[in-house]
């Protein structure tokens, strides 16, 4: 913060530049200073970028080296890389089954916490109705509840039906959860759609449910989209709950089998980085995919009412 | 005539009660999971609060009072735990709040690889938690860490710094590892706030002489604030609920030392089966969060900001 007064050299203001000719992509690259503060910028990135990534790093890179290079080696590229971790742990463990399981309930959870939201926000949008600000009001509340709190009677009431340790207990948790997001996300998006788009749409004949399914969805995409990423990586990355929820091995989602996996194999960090990379790619392709889109949309939604 | 005044009274109204019963229907499958999943079990929750409950002897179960609440202020366990959670939340928020601007003020003009540094610096928030604490853990493990090994190799320290052993050194450790999860998230609201601030404002300074920081100090900073004061606040409250991140990469140890009150609660009440005196610390918790949760809510709806 500090050091930011230190490395920017004081601009000296163009006289013969009037600030209206310069827009928008001029504007923000004139403030940026000579070549020593974008060297500067450039460091300053490269460190943050290196902090950010570093453990992914280490984790792709020891995946792919044999045992006992990961203990001497620090190199970041294996001399002789291999896939025999995979092996070990897509042949020999219940990898793939945890696998399934994760998607089958982030799968779940996205497209529920899409149609769920889509017809909350609706309603948040297009009617002021009696407790409409009570329920977005609480949607925004629950964020704020500890997990533990819930997770005690929610186990006791989980077990009374019998949905202790199934993947229907984590399916509705995280939807719960996921609510609060795409509730309001989409609402944002919803309130940047002209009514008259769906008026339209209800004189030529179409019902409330439809003109939203056919018309005003496919124009909020983004935030579809935004709403869809988030609540794949709620659950796909959740811990707790599964970890409180679940006890069989079978129905284990991939965090606490990767959690299984430092007990069962301590030190060889072959095997559980695997594991791990495995358990990170398909998040990870996701988001680089719409890696665009979001940022549009968290900027957006972040910003919306 | 009446026939029809009748006709053209009533009409309209009951098309409008009609059409005011479908945003209810629209939201009530969120209800229903609202009321399963979030009231159900915080007014059982409440209850237990209040009761003596063990796993292990259901049939002692009894309502006793303000009993639980009586003996989480008389122990020594409770008042360590919530040291520990405002050090680490104290600690985490802080740093991530600056290093998310740092990130945050730096990427907010278009230059080279502006949207790789972006992208690479949003990978803390994607890559699943376990996954990152446990790589966390080895990369700091002073037997064979990454970390240790290459401070030993370039002749900075003479033997391995116990990252994860040492009281003070485990709370740095979880600082660190928090701070590196939590800053994505931070820059990304600077730069949607960032986005926000008009460039005249800016423009109109430095046109008058001001430099960069000045600008930044004066105008910018001050415009971004509040909106970057709701997310922290938001941090704060995720920082002080989250369990993963002291479970699984200190384990709360050692001695109890990187322990917060949620993962006390837990321990209370699935390990010791103490279900009652569990919840109760989890009600603390929650009552904790709620005065952090009304003020974020309050900013929240001044500023229109969700984040």
């Amino acid at each position: 913060m500090t050091n930011l007064s230190v490395l920017e050299p004081v601009e000296v203001p163009e006289p013969t530049a009037t600030p209206r000719a310069r827009r928008s992509r001029d504007r923000r690259s004139r403030r940026h200073g000579g070549p020593v503060s974008r060297v500067v910028s450039h460091v300053f990135l490269i460190v943050i970028a290196l902090f950010a990534i570093s453990p992914l790093l280490w984790a792709i890179s020891s995946a792919f080296k044999p045992d006992q290079e990961i203990m001497t080696s620090l190199s970041l590229i294996p001399r002789h890389p291999t896939l025999e971790h995979f092996r070990v742990v897509i042949q020999e463990t219940k990898f793939p089954l945890w696998f399934r399981n994760s998607l089958m309930v982030s799968l779940g959870t996205t497209s529920l916490s899409i149609i769920v939201g889509s017809l909350g926000g609706y309603a948040m949008s297009r009617w002021n109705f009696r407790g409409r600000s009570l329920f977005g009001n609480s949607l925004l509340l629950v964020q704020t509840f500890p997990a533990v709190m819930l997770a005690i009677p929610l186990y006791l009431l989980l077990t009374r039906y019998h949905l202790i340790d199934t993947l229907w207990a984590l399916l509705v948790t995280y939807l719960t959860f996921a609510l609060a997001f795409s509730v309001w996300m989409l609402k944002g998006y919803f309130d940047g759609i002209p009514r008259e788009i769906e008026e339209a749409a209800l004189i030529d004949g179409a019902d409330r449910l439809r003109a939203l399914w056919y018309v005003i969805i496919p124009m909020a995409w983004p935030g579809v989209v935004t709403v869809a990423v988030f609540s794949f990586l709620l659950s796909w990355n959740e811990f707790f709950f599964a970890y409180v929820f679940i006890a069989s091995n079978k129905n284990f989602t991939l965090s606490l089998g990767m959690y299984g996996f430092i007990q069962q194999f301590t030190t060889q960090w072959g095997n559980i980085m695997a594991a791990g990379v495995l358990t990170t790619l398909p998040v990870l392709v996701f988001f680089f995919l719409l890696q665009r889109v979001l940022t549009r949309g968290l900027v957006a939604g972040a910003t919306k009412g | 005539m009446t026939d029809i005044a009748d006709r053209v009274q009533t009409r309209p109204p009951t098309a409008r009660r009609r059409r005011d019963l479908l945003p209810y229907w629209l939201i009530a499958p969120s209800l229903v999971f609202l009321a399963a999943i979030i009231g159900y079990p915080l007014v059982v929750g409440l209850q237990e609060g209040f009761k003596y409950h063990n796993r292990l002897q259901p049939w002692l179960t009894r309502f006793n009072g303000l009993e639980n609440y009586v003996k989480a202020f008389g122990d020594h366990e409770v008042w360590v735990a919530l040291k520990v959670s405002f050090v680490m939340v104290g600690g985490i928020v802080v740093f991530s709040y600056l290093l998310g601007l740092l990130a945050g003020v730096l990427l907010d003009r278009k230059f080279a690889f502006r949207g790789v540094y972006r992208a690479l610096i949003l990978v803390p928030w994607v890559v699943p938690p376990v996954v990152s604490y446990i790589s966390w853990q080895w990369m700091l493990n002073d037997q064979s860490g990454f970390i240790d090994h290459v401070l030993l190799q370039l002749g900075i320290i003479d033997k391995p710094i116990l990252w994860l052993a040492r009281p003070t050194l485990a709370m740095w450790s979880l600082i660190i590892v928090g701070v590196w999860s939590r800053f994505p998230f931070m820059m990304i609201t600077v730069l949607a706030a960032l986005s926000n601030v008009p460039e005249e404002l800016a423009d109109a300074a430095s046109i008058d002489g001001a430099n960069r920081w000045q600008v930044f100090r004066h105008i910018t900073f001050p415009l971004i604030l509040p909106v970057t004061i709701v997310a922290l606040l938001l941090q704060a409250i995720w920082t002080f609920n989250d369990f993963a991140l002291p479970f699984v990469l200190t384990g709360g140890g050692p001695a109890n030392k990187t322990t917060p009150l949620v993962l006390l609660s837990y321990r209370e009440a699935f390990q010791r089966f103490n279900i009652g005196y569990g919840t109760s610390l989890a009600v603390i918790s929650m009552v904790l969060m709620l005065i952090l949760g009304v003020l974020y809510f309050r900013l929240q709806r001044k500023q229109g900001v969700y984040a």
